[in-house]
């Protein structure tokens, strides 16, 4: 009565050491068991056999892919066991079932195919009760299963084995589909009960764990499958799609990752959802597509049409599957990016957890390894989201890899272009930093971070710095080289808008003259390096030379919105306004809704058709403005469709995205104008990003800007009408928008000039420039007011500024000539007056940098 | 032109025609069987100056208009085929042999952008969401997820729209070009299953043409046919790459490999990152080698893959570095000893922990700050770190050790929240502008001047609106607030200033564009608000009073 087991006890211990695997300590347990009772030696037998059979296959395993080789001595003691516990014929059913199970495993691993067969017909597998069977005896009927289907595929078609030569035969042929169909619904059998296994092992691990007192078992120990579970659960897919049958094995796919995960089951289910997802991106359409929940649909192109006939029928349903995932609101896609996206955020997860982290050389395969695996999922997921458009979400999952990619250029280069697509710029510069560092040849990556430098963040100098570092390459850089020199030249360009001291303005201009001749004759066919060449000449007046490339450009690319844009421009720098109409119309037919033309077109119509013309453009502008924008009405506040209206404007934002800005374009503008874009941008992305939302919507600011601009050019014309009333409304509307903008005030001043309110005028210029110091118009005007109130130092003062800012403003320079003259200084007077008449022959209507400039 | 294919296409111009509506479903059953009609069409495609090439491109646009999905199959297979004549046309500017190209690829497009109701057709789809559960998942099995940032403010499922209301267009422009082409090349991409390999081939030549033609390359390339650059637009040229990659995996592996690797050079050269993204993932994840399976077909080769890890259990990963920190907790915190040790298995612990952690969610939304948190990603972090910090403050230890782990990866994070919210770390300009954006809302009001002309009028209903939006930006989001408040406060500032004032602080010095201490006493007076103004809930009422 001590330490002896009482009989229940000592079989649930039995079952439990079965259930776990622990076949050590079988044979003690066996030892007690006979001491109870005779008639268990049968039973014992069996315990025995199956202990050393599991032994053995624990210290010998069948490899994938290799067949069992025969005979071996070690299991001739397992068949004497199993022998006796059969032929004796004392066990009860149950145990006697498994005993011939057991018997015909050991047929197949000692390569005696035909026999097991023998015997599974003999037990008839499907008769085996699920229901209520302990643990252990699931998986020994899983492992039967899929060693029947491995038995059957090594076996030729047997009944009709002489028949079986005359494969043309239509009988044949229905017996060898018959076959397939066997062996694959075997191992489907076996994969489901596989897994009805294994969730049921791991409850009850759990379960003992917790009834179990303070002696730790070994539960840190992963458990292994062994060879016939592994085939029975996956070689169904396997045979499916060796067949070409797609449409089976995604099917297949889909059920075992729907079954309830278990800890085992993680590695096979992070390569089947990578492997389904890849199926999905790579063999599916949204058209050939069919949700989860439905039947497949019957005849579909994703199976092989050389194999149709051999279509595959699933016809069995077990008394017990696997528990699935269920419950209310379950996500089920319904769509083909969706089920791929589920599955790859699932790998992702999952290869993300574990994925190695440490450096140490012993662990440097291990990390090769995780990191190879983690970075499919994220080549799939780029793949994924990146058709789809949601770069934003893209780079917020590149950024989890970043903790396992240290010295990894493929992630921190996808990182960079993800984040530089999300419109995320300047952490993207940052990262192409590091892709410099760690792939220093690539003219590519610093190219990319000038184009950011340049357009969304005026980071001029760090502009500078990349574009050097392509150019540094030399012959290196191949056709890059091109593109690094009209890259540098930009940089320049900007930097002499930005400039503020004529010199260095100068220096600039020369300098970016160059490099954008460096680029043209390296490149001579790209139409870019013409056209920044020609920006470059009519910025500094060079007219004529000017023309000629932007023609070269125009030959190049003749649909080229800026070449056009640029080649009005410069016809009305020599005059020939009606010309320039006829360009910018014709440009206006290609690009009907840039305003960036329509602004020019206003100026030009005043000038050649009188100013009602130009406020039917005005208006025509209100009107594509509205047609444009009118979706982001932001008091608008359906949920779902102020998303949709979102979406929308961000796709046409990247049409208007070049507009100029709001201020004065010859004031770095482009500054102004690219940081408010970025932020809209910005905050478009993050809106499309959130649905959630019920917040107030943040209306883009780009829009806005626009309109004020429209308004304040129709005040324009107004103003040019002599009509103060008309053009104060248009004011008012811009200053709705933008009350403190120093246009807005720059107008307020002109319209009371307009009325004779000279101080009136004079405050709102003094306001203006407050806000703006070197908006040079309004410094024209203020000098002019000053002169007019015979302030005349003061006045000289505040034009010689405007010049210091802009060296080819005429009308300043003829300002200040007659404010010299009013102070008796005749000799500059006349310089100022020439110069001032050399300038406005080549005066464009417009500045010239109102052409954006970006790569 | 061969006198036989003429023959052909003849013959298949005069049978549709004749064709009664009864029998369409049987002709589009036997289409595909006329071996010699696809191949005798390309030619007339592809020649400008064909006389059959103007009642073709009609003959395609009639099958396209009927309900029968494989007659519309038929004709999309040359969709490729006829993009690419029709953009090299457009480059040489010899516009007019193009008319009935351009009016077949508009045609197809004015159909598809409506659904059968006539409205407009929009296509969207859910993001999934880790969080939710679904039928491939549960949330707590991912613990590792649950509390980053993107699973915080992305706690619902989302669903966007990728294309939609699209006008109807009479003609090309410059202008509409790409996003027509665009939205052809998707509907072809979402039917790319039902090609032919023949279909595939051409997409494959006109990407790879159109990505080098007029560049260096080209001289490497069989066809050298003399020809302008095509100007191509980033989205398009994804649009491309999604076809190529059906391609390469569905018996087109050569030419599908060569035309990926055009469109990365391309991309390259133009410096757009989102064809370049896409292509070096599509690159790097390549088979090694070539399909061995006669129809060529490689979408997947499987393998039974061994359940166990591959990966040594003492090598350090995050799910490790987690379970050593759960059992610290266990050690040290809920003086469970030994037994709770015991209990917890490593992995259940962690997903215990992480259903715990997925609550913050409710917290988020107890806050007020719910639906903020989703619209702009700076102040989901902020919250994102409140929480943190609430669910924290008892297990603040471990959290550290986490964070430590986890540094590197964080590194970047709090770099660009730094940078976006300068505001946290210099005190004052905030909370002013906070005031401001309150002060804003009666100027509201008064906004609604009644203005004159009748060209003034057509606009000020929307410039009204336009404010409205205006002031819901100054509560919106912290970033809007600092820029609009001190656009709409700073006298001194234009736009332009008030724009940069965004940027960060270094910029700021570099560009000497504003004086931070100028401004700051600029605003300082009348602004009581302290720091905690900030706070959701406060912004919240803002939100409302608004």
């Amino acid at each position: 009565m001590t330490t002896r087991k009482s009989g229940s006890r000592l079989e649930t211990e039995i079952e439990r050491c079965r259930s776990e695997g622990q076949w050590d300590k079988i044979p003690e347990l066996v030892r007690q068991l006979s001491a109870k009772l005779i008639s268990n030696d049968d039973l014992g037998e069996l315990l025995l056999g199956e202990c050393k059979l599991q032994t053995y296959l624990k210290e010998n395993p069948i490899k994938q892919g290799s067949s069992p080789r025969g005979p071996r001595p070690k299991l001739v003691e397992v068949r004497k066991h199993l022998t006796a516990a059969l032929d004796r014929g004392n066990l009860k059913p149950d145990y006697l079932q498994e005993a011939s199970l057991l018997m015909a495993k050991l047929c197949y691993v000692e390569a005696e195919f035909r026999d097991a067969l023998g015997h599974y017909s003999r037990v008839n597998l499907d008769d085996m009760q699920l229901a209520s069977a302990p643990v252990y005896r699931l998986s020994m009927i899983a492992e039967a299963y899929a060693t029947k289907g491995l038995c059957l595929e090594k076996v030729p078609a047997s009944s009709p084995s002489l028949s079986n030569k005359n494969t043309g035969s239509p009988s044949s042929n229905r017996s060898t589909t018959d076959r397939e169909q066997e062996i694959i619904t075997c191992y489907e059998k076996s994969g489901d009960i596989a897994l009805l296994y294994l969730q049921e092992a791991e409850k009850a691990l759990s379960a003992g764990i917790q009834n179990r007192s303070p002696k730790p078992g070994p539960t840190t120990q992963e458990q292994e499958l062994g060879y016939f579970l592994e085939t029975g659960l996956q070689r169904a897919h396997v045979i499916h799609f060796k067949n070409g049958n797609l449409t089976q094995g995604v099917g297949r796919f889909r059920e075992i990752l729907r079954a309830i995960e278990t800890r085992t089951t993680q590695n096979l289910r992070m390569t089947i959802a990578r492997q389904l997802a890849e199926i999905l991106l790579r063999g599916m359409c949204e058209q050939s597509y069919w949700s989860p929940l439905e039947d497949p649909p019957s005849v579909s192109p994703l199976d092989d049409p050389t194999r149709q006939g051999h279509t595959y029928i699933k016809n069995y349903s077990l008394s017990r599957s696997p528990r699935v995932y269920s419950g209310e609101n379950l996500f089920c896609p319904q769509e083909n990016t969706e089920e791929a996206l589920l599955l790859l955020l699932i790998s992702e997860s999952m290869a993300n957890r574990d994925a190695v982290l440490s450096r140490i050389p012993e662990h440097n395969n291990d990390r090769i390894i995780s990191l190879q695996s983690a970075s499919v999922v994220y080549d799939l997921l780029t793949i994924a989201l990146g058709r789809r458009g949601q770069y934003e979400m893209l780079s917020e999952c590149l950024e989890r890899a970043m903790k396992f990619a240290f010295e990894e250029f493929h992630l921190w280069y996808q990182l960079a272009l993800s984040l530089m697509a999300a419109g995320k710029s300047a952490r993207a510069v940052k990262v192409l930093k590091e892709c410099i560092r760690l792939k220093p040849d690539d003219p590519t990556i610093p190219l990319l971070a000038v184009k950011l430098c340049i357009g969304p963040l005026h980071w001029l100098d760090e502009g500078e710095m990349f574009g050097k570092m392509v150019i540094d390459m030399g012959e290196k850089a191949a056709e890059f080289r091109a593109k690094g020199y009209l890259a540098i030249g930009l940089v320049y360009s900007l930097k002499a808008t930005d400039a503020s001291l004529r010199s260095t303005q100068e220096e600039y201009q020369r300098k970016a003259l160059g490099a954008f001749q460096r680029a043209h004759g390296l490149s001579p066919t790209d139409h870019l390096a013409a056209f920044y060449l020609a920006l470059q000449l009519a910025v500094s007046r060079q007219i004529p030379e000017a023309l000629g490339y932007v023609r070269q450009a125009l030959q190049l690319q003749g649909d080229d919105v800026h070449s056009l844009h640029l080649l009005a421009l410069l016809l009305s720098a020599q005059k020939h306004y009606h010309d320039a109409l006829n360009i910018i119309e014709m440009a206006l037919s290609e690009y009907p809704e840039n305003f960036n033309l329509l602004y020019t077109k206003v100026k030009l119509e005043a000038m050649c058709r009188g100013p009602e013309e130009a406020l039917l453009t005005c208006k025509h502008m209100l009107q594509i403005w509205k047609s444009f924008y009118n979706l982001t009405n932001p008091s608008d506040s359906g949920r779902g469709s102020s998303l949709l209206d979102r979406a929308i404007a961000d796709r046409r934002q990247l049409n208007a995205m070049t507009l100029p800005d709001f201020s004065d374009p010859e004031t770095g503008s482009v500054h102004a104008t690219s940081i408010a874009a970025s932020r809209v941008e910005q905050a478009l992305s993050e809106v499309a990003s959130s649905l959630q939302s019920s917040a107030p919507k943040h209306g883009p600011m780009h829009p806005w800007m626009t309109l004020a601009q429209i308004w304040l050019h129709a005040a324009e014309v107004y103003i040019g009408m002599s009509k103060p009333a008309e053009a104060a409304a248009c004011t008012q509307e811009a200053a709705n928008l933008f009350p403190t903008s120093h246009n807005v005030l720059y107008m307020r001043g002109q319209i009371a000039e307009l009325k004779g309110n000279i101080e009136e005028a004079k405050r709102w210029y003094e306001e203006a420039l407050s806000i703006n110091p070197t908006h040079v118009k309004t410094m024209q005007r203020l000098g002019l007011i000053l002169h007019q109130l015979q302030r005349y130092s003061l006045s000289e003062k505040v034009l010689r500024d405007a010049v210091q800012v802009n060296s080819t403003a005429h009308d300043v320079w003829n300002s200040l000539g007659e404010v010299l003259q009013a102070q008796g200084n005749a000799a500059a007077a006349t310089e100022c007056f020439l110069t001032a008449l050399e300038l406005e022959a080549s005066s464009p209507i417009l500045p010239f940098t109102i052409i954006p400039r970006a790569l | 032109m061969l006198g036989s294919e003429r023959g052909v296409v003849e013959e298949w111009l005069s049978e549709f025609k004749s064709l009664p509506e009864t029998h369409i479903r049987s002709y589009a059953g036997s289409l595909h069987l006329k071996k010699s009609l696809v191949p005798a069409l390309y030619r007339v495609i592809q020649d400008p100056n064909s006389e059959l090439l103007e009642p073709v491109c009609h003959q395609l646009f009639e099958l396209y208009r009927s309900s029968e999905d494989r007659l519309r199959r038929f004709t999309l297979q040359f969709l490729p085929e006829l993009v690419w004549v029709y953009l090299r046309i457009t480059a040489s500017r010899d516009r007019q042999s193009n008319g009935c190209i351009e009016a077949l690829l508009l045609g197809i497009y004015n159909l598809e952008i409506v659904d059968k109701d006539g409205n407009s057709r929009l296509l969207s789809f859910t993001i999934p969401s880790l969080s939710k559960p679904s039928i491939y998942h549960e949330p707590s099995s991912l613990g590792s997820m649950v509390l980053t940032e993107g699973a915080l403010c992305q706690h619902d499922q989302i669903r966007v729209l990728y294309s939609g209301l699209h006008p109807q267009r009479e003609t090309f422009t410059a202008q509409n070009r790409f996003e027509v082409l665009c939205f052809l090349m998707l509907c072809y991409n979402a039917a790319v299953v039902y090609m032919p390999l023949s279909s595939y081939q051409s997409v494959c030549r006109m990407s790879s043409r159109l990505c080098v033609c007029g560049f260096p390359r080209q001289q490497q390339k069989l066809w050298r046919e003399p020809c302008n650059r095509v100007l191509l637009d980033p989205e398009f040229m994804v649009q491309m790459l999604t076809a190529v990659y059906h391609a390469i995996y569905n018996g087109e592996w050569e030419m599908g490999r060569e035309a990926l690797e055009d469109i990365v050079y391309r991309a390259q050269l133009e410096l757009y990152s989102q064809p370049l993204l896409l292509g070096n993932a599509m690159k790097n994840s390549l088979p090694e080698s070539a399909p061995d399976e006669p129809r060529g077909r490689k979408v997947l080769q499987v393998e039974v893959t061994p359940t166990i890890s591959r990966i040594s259990i003492s090598a350090i990963t995050t799910a490790s570095i987690r379970r050593h920190r759960w059992k610290r907790e266990d050690t040290d915190g809920m003086s469970g000893g030994e037994d709770s040790f015991n209990i917890n298995d490593p992995d259940e612990g962690f997903s215990s922990g992480a259903s715990n952690s997925s609550q913050p969610s409710g917290t988020k939304a107890g806050g007020g700050a719910g639906p903020r948190a989703s619209s702009l990603s700076s102040s989901s972090s902020s919250i994102k770190k409140a929480i943190t910090a609430r669910l924290s403050r008892d297990k603040e230890k471990v959290r550290e050790r986490e964070r430590e782990a986890d540094r590197k990866a964080e590194l970047l994070t709090d770099h660009q929240s730094a940078e976006s919210r300068p505001p946290q770390r210099q005190q004052s300009p905030p909370s002013s502008i906070n005031l401001e954006a309150i002060h804003l809302s009666p100027i509201k009001k008064h906004l609604s001047f009644p203005v004159g002309p009748a060209l003034v009028r057509t606009g000020s209903t929307s410039s009204s609106k336009s404010f409205d939006c205006m002031t819901f930006n100054l509560n919106g989001g912290e970033d809007e607030q600092e820029a609009a408040g001190a656009r709409g406060s700073d006298r001194e500032r234009g736009i332009s200033a008030g724009g940069s004032h965004r940027h960060s602080t270094i910029s700021l010095q570099e560009e000497h564009l504003v004086r931070p201490e100028e401004a700051q006493e600029l605003l300082s007076p009348g602004a009581p608000l302290t720091k905690q103004s900030r706070s959701p809930s406060f912004n919240m009422q803002i939100i409302s009073q608004v």
